[in-house]
């Protein structure tokens, strides 16, 4: 009990009781910061363990305003308790944040007393402040357990689940497609041409899901797999790609302008599929073009880390007013007949390049071409 | 030929089925025995009693089986001095590489993915046939050690 200040004096001192000394000795020795302040909330009396918290020293805040204490953005809360003070309240325990002297924050839980003199008047008020950074500590850990332990569940429920995809739903679509077939085979016959194609609708559709399952097990692998960064040449990536389908392409003439080097740090594995999926979408949506063109090269951009990468075609495009469902998977915007595909493979582009910090998007209309750009952050991988 | 036999494990009618069908449809004319879960598949490689069975030559695998999954019927398979080197080849639905691993590591000879259409699930098991039965040379009998 250092400070003096009235109308609170020191509040052991008054009392006239002969365990003054020792309420004194409580307070002093007490391990919470123990405030007393002026009905207008300036300080008083300052305890020892006051010091240890805020770090001031008792002659430091004698007589200044309890908003010292306070970050400014909690100012309003001094004048609340105050208030509440005022009207002969008691602000019980609640948790807020108070400032030190050296400017840092610290967590504490705070319980407000108006104190009175004999007749009963409205002197002051204590305020008994305690660090409870480390409660915060723990129970922000256990949290933490609990969610690590929910997302477990979740994971472990999606394995399941995953593996249930991969080995009970194609079994039907075997027996589906393999009794079509040997009803054409061995049945054919009497099924006459009618009932022949019926039966082939049934083996088309039948593998038609096949390929979407596995397409769903792709994304699902894309969204999960292990990534292993390392220096990749996207251009020397593309020119392969576009090798390969130059080589299987049945004699589709398309004409490739792909810049070279370009290096960046990624998955291989993954950042492959990402290239296979544009230049693929790319030659499959020229397919009607005269002189089909694909070109792949970065453009400066204005995130981080300042360049993008794009494919560019100038085949079919896509109505702009649909643009943003092109990532989202199973959403086509031309129909099975026209071009075919699952509607997964921009899903799974999407999936990759963020997991490498990057983002995609693409600009396109009808009839004049498409151009997905993307970036890649692998610094920003969380 | 004729005295080599298949172990076909597989709980699924229709693929039990299709399998059979794509065996006669390839001239594989090797007796068969099927079991439908893992406990049937352990019941006939390991009888109980004395009797010894004849072992098969090779042994066609489903992962997910009812009773005693088919990675726990490879593990025993191999853990037995008598049944350590035959053939089994584990044919199932998935190609995630978990049960791809899973199953090597748990000493698979080969791994074959069910291809949903006939003609290509017909002309895999016919190479299985082919190579297992009648190209790929068995390692020497082994006799249980007599005490």
């Amino acid at each position: 009990m250092v400070v003096s200040q009235s109308p609170l004096k020191d509040i052991g001192a008054s009392h006239q009781l002969p365990e003054s000394g020792l309420y004194v000795a409580i307070v002093n020795s007490s391990d919470d910061a123990i405030i007393g302040k002026t009905v207008d909330g300036l300080i008083a009396t300052w305890n020892p363990a006051a010091t240890r918290l805020y770090g001031y020293q008792p002659d430091e805040v004698a007589g200044q305003p309890m908003t010292i204490l306070c970050p400014p953005d909690r100012i309003g809360e001094i004048q609340d308790i105050l208030d509440q003070i005022a009207r002969g309240e008691r602000v019980q325990h609640h948790e807020t944040v108070r400032r030190r002297k050296d400017g840092s924050d610290v967590h504490v839980s705070v319980t407000v007393s108006p104190i009175r003199d004999e007749g009963g008047r409205l002197i002051g008020a204590s305020s008994i402040g305690r660090d409870i950074t480390e409660q915060r500590q723990a129970r922000a850990a256990g949290e933490l357990a609990r969610r690590a332990a929910a997302l477990q569940r979740v994971n472990g429920n999606l394995e399941s689940f995953t593996s249930s995809v991969a080995h009970d739903l194609r079994a039907p679509l075997r027996a589906l497609a393999g009794f079509s077939e040997a009803l054409l085979e061995d049945c054919g016959a009497d099924l006459g041409e009618e009932g022949r194609g019926y039966a082939e609708r049934i083996q088309a559709a039948s593998h038609q899901m096949a390929m979407l399952i596995d397409d769903l097990l792709d994304l699902s692998r894309v969204a999960r797999a292990e990534m292993n960064l390392q220096q990749v040449d996207l251009g020397a990536e593309v020119t392969r790609i576009a090798e390969d389908l130059q080589r299987d392409g049945l004699g589709r003439q398309v004409q490739f302008a792909i810049q070279r080097p370009v290096q960046v740090r990624a998955d291989r594995s993954l950042i492959r599929t990402v290239l296979e999926n544009l230049i693929g979408n790319a030659w499959k949506f020229t397919a009607g073009q005269d002189s089909p063109l694909i070109e792949f090269g970065t453009l400066p951009a204005a995130e981080e880390p300042g360049v993008c990468y794009y494919v560019r075609d100038n085949g079919a495009g896509f109505d702009a007013a649909y643009a943003g469902k092109l990532f989202t998977p199973f959403e086509r915007l031309h129909s099975a007949g026209e071009y075919p595909g699952s509607g997964v493979g921009l899903a799974s582009v999407k999936q990759i390049v963020e997991r490498h910090g990057g983002r995609v998007w693409a600009e396109g209309a009808v009839g004049a071409g498409a151009t997905f750009y993307f970036t890649l952050d692998p610094e920003a991988i969380p | 030929m004729t005295s080599q036999t298949i172990l076909l494990v597989e709980d699924n009618p229709d693929d039990e089925a299709l399998t059979l069908r794509a065996l006669k449809k390839n001239n594989i004319l090797n007796e068969v025995f099927v079991a439908h879960d893992g406990a049937e598949a352990l019941e006939h490689l390991f009888p109980r009693g004395a009797a010894e069975v004849q072992l098969p030559s090779l042994i066609l695998l489903d992962l997910k089986l009812p009773k005693v999954d088919g990675l726990e019927v490879l593990r025993r398979i191999r853990a037995e001095r008598r049944t350590r080197f035959v053939p089994v080849v584990v044919l199932t639905s998935s190609k995630q590489q978990e049960d791809i691993l899973d199953s090597y590591q748990n000493g698979a000879n080969a791994y074959v993915r069910k291809p949903v259409s006939f003609s290509e699930f017909s002309s895999a098991v016919s190479t299985l046939g082919m190579f297992w039965l009648l190209l790929n040379e068995s390692p020497p009998r082994l006799h249980p050690p007599s005490d």
